[in-house]
């Protein structure tokens, strides 16, 4: 039985070497060198053997860490002494004290208490082979609950639950044991365990994830346990594959491949000579074509001042007060850099903004577009135009001859009579005034009560009647300036009571004729307000704008019939002014934004003249009939030529305010435009008969001397019909004649 | 029908065609935004501006050849190639296929900016003329921290301050430096290179400030070409002195951070090994008109007689290189070592410093001056001039040696005055100017007779003050011609008065009297008269020169504003100054 004992540990250990991995390698030599002891005994290993001899061996074996003394010991432990250590395996009362009654079998000596404690560690491996003294299986415990017992032993006897201690003396107990903090209540045996010091340590190691036992190696190197060197055949007996003896075919096309990439020079071996980083370039200075477009550098950066200088002189250097008002300016003006002095070199910080710059420079040079500008750098006189010398173009109002007071206010209307001896103005203070020229004498006044907007001589010598708009009226009054007495004028000027109500054409229901009683001449009242007058050369026909007159804005009043006639086209915008052409049937109405030309005896428009300027606010036509000049209120004067375009030929911007009127002279090649900023303006404008050649235009004189009243200056100018002399009327209600 | 009606199937025209809008742009050569960036700044591709803004006026626009020329460029195939390397990269990463990864690392797509170079400056010339942003640039970075998180890396803040210290190298070894001047933004420097005026900014040596809001990606773009085009500049101006490039440094030398030094005595070094060699080298003449001893004025003259037909050197560099020739100085500690050891050479001196790797001691008898900027000076030797280094400055930007009276340590310093001003132009000239003018007409007189060496900078310093007069008379007489003019109109308004009050014009009337009576008698009628005129000038001018005329007038105006300012502010601290005398 002992060599059988002791045979069965042997297979037992070898096996646990291979299991766990846990004998070092002299560990098996020792084992088989016992084998070779006992071999000669028993020869018979793989006898069958009784399980628990098996286990007791084993659990020898473990524990006593191969001790040969202890394993002899144990081997010759009777075998009632092992079956009580099986049947003691569980309980962990190895100490004599704590060995309950409970127990069937008392611990007799020394070594058998120890062999007990042996078994008990070896507990984790062996828990099915050495059942538990309570034999209820793994059912729940609540089912016993309410039993008095916990289970049943072997023999089938109950067990017997215990008195179980109340909380507090359970409680007293606990504190009066130091040992209490290992004990563990084991409810299927429903008694209390004790932890060994072993175990305790095992339960730490298992905490910390290690193997349970300190002495497992987990990575000690493989023994293989079959003996490869005495085996006299082959394991299988399969003949040798034919591909181990062929080349391969998938490494012959990977090394093709690879003698291909080789050379083809993809794969190389030696190194890349270095190439030296910077070479000449510029070598060979051939010429090489850039892109299309020509590359334009960028500007350089601007050079630095003297107020730039770490020490600049003092004057650079701007006051406090300076400084503090560079905070009022706008941000653009302000001046990036101000300059400071510093006493050394030592003393100079490092500029904060030299980063932030160099940055706006590469974003200027990438982003800013670029293009390139002629820088001249010529005197600015050069600039103006050669004209041709102003004397040569005399004679032409240059002074202010006379002036002519009585009226109140503005005058905002003054005209000549066609001889040129007299001159009638129209003021706001409510008189038409007639004045004689050379001597500046008022002649006549007329109080018309509300403020005059225009006045209108007319063109026959022998007619000197006046067209006077005012208001929603328009009076033709006789000045009574004839040389003799005739009768025409008054017969002219005289309106029968029927036909003022039975003129019912087109526009009579808004226009009525009727005789003015305050003074000799007729009232034509309007249905709004008239803002100008012009006759027809003939003196028999005349014009009127109604500016809010929509339809029939523009009427043409016939004087010797008494009728009034709608203008029969169509206008676009609202009318400024009308004018006669002065020599054909052709009638001019320029709107705020253009100049609309209508032939009236084919009742046709001829053309439209397109100025371009924000306001129109004046009109006049070069007595040849083909060159018109448009005075506007951004202060523009654009000169039209009828055969050349519907566009300005020029445009002259003269004054810094509106243009209040403009005038051509009727025989010298000047005309004239007055303004609101107290000037009026003298140009020269020669219209050549030769149609290839353009007309010349030379400014030629400024005319001062009116006063500006309520932002208002000049606000009429005329020429005196056979002088070169220029009549103003401003807004100080002086009329003024300025001579050669 | 609407006004830019197309037909289907009819091409664009005109500014439509012509000019793009960059996301459009982008989309066109279907890369990034940044990537276009890069690309543009490579191939200095820049916006133009249509006259016709078809998309609106908040675009950029570019021309479609430019962008043609673009997407014809080799770099684009190969920042695409790059961008699908990194994503193989990351692909490969994060699917920790590591091999790959490894394997992808070693065959980065590099690329060069090499032809681009050649592309953009055709020839040399055009490079060097292009050179001024390039540099100002390089010497920034080589003053910056290396900073990781903006990815300025320290390998090129080095090579930045090795670029810059092999160009300034050169320029002092060719005596080429004309101007320098110290602001506030840093030493402003002037070189003139093959007849090309080369003007640079470096930093002053301290702590630079980074701001925040600067997008560093755009700046390390340039920064990449501009240390391509600087290294081929550098490397061609080396070989046309006979030098290698890159240069080899005394390591010593480099280790005690005097870079600058290492690189001026490499040259020195090369310089009279390869002369020997090289007997047609103009360097080489130049080099022994260095050594040939001084004493020997005849055998000097001798061999500049030979040489002068030879020698490219021009009178200004002669001029520089002698200004500071046999003078021998010293910096303290506490100056900036680096612009003055550049600057010095550069004008022929011979400069030593305190600290390590210094060529000579301070006790070193021969020096001249010692160049100080600290409050007092206590140890001083008696055969030297202690001077601050703004005198090194004013010196080289009058050309000749000022008085260092006014320089001495701990003095009040003269004005520092820079030399980019034309003073005749701007209309104001400082006292100091006028001083230094005087100076130098003085120096000239006294050098006058003295023979040798020195004679070609004092001529060429002749000439300059020459010219310097020429100006002036020209100048002179077409301020006595405008008076004249003036005068003229006067007279002619003068008779236009008369005709006014109907006198009767007579051909006696004496410009004297106008004269002598001068603007205060003509009155404010005159006054009106020239306004006029001038109005009716500017009436019969067209549109565009009127803009062009009043944008002179306007220009001047300014001008003649700023000119009074400066002259009220003098005469207020003159007073001041005055009030405190008394």
């Amino acid at each position: 039985m002992a060599n059988n004992d002791d045979v069965v540990m042997v297979i037992e250990t070898t096996r646990c070497s291979e299991m766990k991995k846990k004998e070092t390698v002299e560990k098996p030599e020792v084992i088989f060198e016992e084998e070779a002891v006992h071999s000669d005994s028993d020869d018979s290993i793989l006898s069958p053997v009784v399980s628990d001899d098996d286990y007791e061996a084993f659990s020898d074996e473990d524990a006593t860490n191969n001790s040969d003394s202890e394993l002899l010991e144990s081997e010759e432990d009777s075998d009632d002494e092992v079956h009580a250590n099986i049947m003691d395996q569980q309980n962990p009362s190895n100490d004599d004290g704590l060995s309950d009654g409970v127990d069937d079998h008392d611990q007799g000596d020394g070594s058998a208490s120890e062999d007990s404690r042996e078994v008990v560690d070896e507990s984790d491996s062996s828990e099915d082979e050495v059942g538990p003294r309570n034999t209820i299986g793994d059912v729940p415990l609540e089912w016993y609950n309410d039993e008095e017992h916990i289970g049943y032993d072997v023999t089938g006897k109950k067990i017997k639950k215990k008195e179980k201690l109340d909380k507090l003396d359970s409680f007293l107990a606990k504190t009066d044991d130091a040992n209490s903090w290992r004990k563990i209540m084991d409810d299927i045996e429903d008694e209390e365990v004790e932890l060994t010091k072993e175990e305790t340590k095992m339960i730490r190691r298992m905490l910390k994830g290690r193997a349970p036992h300190a002495d497992f190696d987990p990575h000690a190197p493989y023994v293989d346990w079959f003996a490869w060197d005495g085996a006299k055949h082959p394991l299988s007996n399969a003949p040798e594959p034919k591909r181990r003896f062929i080349p391969s075919k998938w490494e012959a096309k990977k090394v093709v491949k690879y003698i291909r990439a080789i050379r083809k020079g993809l794969i190389k071996f030696d190194k890349p000579k270095e190439q030296p980083r910077f070479y000449n370039l510029w070598g060979d200075e051939t010429e090489q074509s850039g892109h299309g477009l020509s590359y334009i550098p960028a500007p350089k950066a601007k050079l630095p001042g003297h107020e730039e200088s770490y020490n600049p002189s003092m004057e650079y250097i701007p006051t406090q007060e300076e400084i503090n008002a560079y905070q009022l300016m706008f941000e653009e003006d302000r001046p990036k850099f101000i300059p400071k002095r510093f006493t050394s070199l030592r003393s100079v910080p490092a500029y904060e903004k030299s980063v932030r710059e160099t940055f706006d420079r590469c974003l200027d040079l990438y982003l800013c577009p670029r293009a390139r500008k002629k820088r001249i750098n010529i005197d600015p006189e050069s600039l103006k135009p050669k004209l041709p010398s102003r004397k040569d173009l005399k004679p032409y109002p240059t002074t202010c001859y006379l002036e002519y007071k009585g009226h109140t206010g503005p005058v905002v209307s003054v005209c000549t009579d066609p001889s040129g001896q007299h001159i009638a103005s129209g003021s706001h203070d409510g008189t038409v005034r007639i004045w004689e020229v050379e001597t500046g004498r008022c002649i006549k006044i007329w109080e018309l009560g509300e403020p005059v907007q225009h006045v209108a001589w007319n063109p026959l010598p022998e007619l000197p009647i006046l067209a006077v708009s005012m208001g929603q009226d328009v009076f033709v009054l006789n000045t009574g300036l004839e040389k003799e007495e005739s009768k025409t004028i008054a017969d002219l000027l005289r309106v029968e009571a029927t036909s003022a109500t039975d003129d019912s054409e087109s526009a009579g229901s808004s226009v009525s004729w009727s005789q003015y009683d305050k003074y000799e001449g007729i009232r034509i009242k309007h249905f709004k307000t008239v803002s100008s007058v012009e006759w027809h050369r003939k003196g028999d026909y005349f014009s009127t704008v109604m500016p809010a007159g929509e339809s029939k804005a523009v009427l043409i009043h016939l004087l010797s019939k008494k009728v009034t006639q709608r203008l029969p086209f169509k206008l676009y915008g609202l009318p400024v002014s009308s004018t006669f052409h002065p020599t054909r049937s052709i009638f001019f109405v320029s709107t705020k934004k253009t100049v609309r030309v209508y032939d009236l005896l084919k009742k046709k428009f001829i053309k439209k003249l397109d100025a371009g300027v924000r306001e129109i606010s004046s009109i006049s036509i070069h007595p040849g009939g083909d060159n018109v000049i448009v005075g506007s209120k951004d202060g523009k004067l654009c000169w039209f030529d009828m055969d050349l375009s519907s566009k300005p030929y020029k445009i002259l911007k003269s004054h810094p305010k509106d243009i209040t009127n403009v005038a051509f002279h009727r025989t010298y090649p000047l005309f004239a435009s007055s303004s609101d900023d107290c000037t009026a303006y003298v140009f020269h404008g020669m219209v050549y008969s030769d149609l290839n050649q353009n007309p010349l235009i030379v400014p030629l004189e400024i005319l001062h001397g009116h006063k500006s009243v309520n932002g208002r200056g000049v606000l009429d100018c005329t020429f005196h019909p056979r002088q070169p002399w220029l009549f103003t009327a401003g807004a100080d209600s002086v009329i003024k004649l300025f001579c050669h | 029908m609407p006004k830019h009606y197309r037909r289907a199937g009819k091409k664009k025209e005109g500014n439509a065609a012509r000019y793009i809008t960059r996301s459009q742009a982008v989309k066109y050569l279907q890369v990034s935004l940044s990537v276009f960036r890069r690309l543009c700044i490579f191939k200095g591709v820049f916006p133009r501006d249509p006259k016709k803004k078809v998309k609106g006026n908040h675009h950029t626009y570019y021309h479609m050849k430019d962008i043609l020329f673009l997407k014809h460029e080799p770099l684009l195939d190969k920042f695409r190639e790059m961008r699908a390397y990194e994503k193989k990269v990351k692909k490969a990463v994060s699917k920790k296929n590591k091999d790959l990864a490894e394997r992808l690392l070693t065959r980065k797509p590099t690329y060069t900016l090499d032809m681009l170079i050649r592309e953009r400056y055709p020839k040399f010339i055009d490079a060097l003329r292009d050179l001024d942003d390039c540099l100002t640039m390089v010497h920034l970075f080589a003053a910056l921290p290396a900073i990781e998180r903006e990815n300025i890396q320290a390998e090129r803040i080095h090579n930045c301050r090795g670029l810059s210290l092999e160009w300034q190298a050169y320029i002092s070894r060719t005596h080429k430096l004309r101007k320098a001047f110290i602001s506030v933004k840093g030493i402003y420097f002037q070189a003139e290179v093959e007849g090309q005026k080369v003007t640079w900014l470096t930093p002053h040596a301290l702590q630079q400030v980074m701001p925040q809001d600067v997008d560093y990606k755009i700046m390390l773009t340039f920064l990449e070409f501009y240390e391509t085009l600087l290294g081929f500049v550098n490397l061609r101006l080396y070989h046309s002195i006979k030098l290698k490039y890159p240069p080899i440094l005394d390591p010593r030398l480099k280790a005690l951070a005097a870079d600058l030094y290492a690189l001026t005595r490499y040259a020195d070094a090369k310089d009279r090994a390869v002369g020997a060699n090289d007997e047609e080298s103009e360097l080489r003449l130049a080099q022994l008109q260095d050594q040939l001893p001084a004493n020997e004025p005849g055998a000097l003259m001798h061999l500049v007689e030979d040489v002068t037909d030879d020698i490219e050197e021009d009178e200004d560099t002669k001029a520089c290189k002698t200004l500071f020739q046999n003078k021998t100085f010293f910096l303290g500690r506490e100056v900036p070592r680096e612009s003055l050891l550049f600057v010095i050479t550069a004008f022929g001196g011979v400069v030593s410093w305190d600290g390590d790797g210094a060529p000579f001691e301070e006790s070193n008898q021969d020096i001249n001056y010692q160049i100080v900027d600290r409050p007092t000076q206590s140890h001083r030797f008696i055969s030297r001039d202690y001077v601050q280094p703004q005198w090194v400055f004013d010196c080289i930007n009058a050309r000749i040696i000022l008085p260092t009276e006014e320089y001495m340590v701990g003095k009040v310093l003269p004005p520092h005055l820079s030399p980019f001003v034309d003073n005749e132009a701007e209309g104001y000239v400082p006292e100091y100017a006028e001083t230094i003018k005087r100076l130098q007409s003085a120096a000239r007189k006294e050098i006058l007779p003295m023979p040798g060496g020195e004679e070609d900078g004092l001529e060429s310093a002749q000439n300059l003050l020459a010219e310097g007069v020429i100006d002036r008379t020209k100048a002179k007489e077409a301020a006595e011609r405008r008076q004249k003019m003036a005068l003229e109109e006067k007279k002619y308004h003068e008779e236009l008065k008369k005709e006014m009050i109907g006198m009767q014009h007579t051909q006696t009337s004496n410009i004297d009297e106008i004269r002598n009576n001068g603007e205060d008698e003509a009155g404010p009628s005159t006054r009106q008269l020239v306004e006029d005129d001038e109005n009716m000038a500017m009436v019969s001018m067209s549109r565009k020169k009127r803009g062009l005329l009043q944008a002179m007038l306007i220009s001047n105006e300014r001008k003649r504003v700023n000119v009074e300012t400066l002259e009220t502010r003098k005469k207020n601290l003159k007073k001041s100054k005055g009030k405190e005398s008394e």
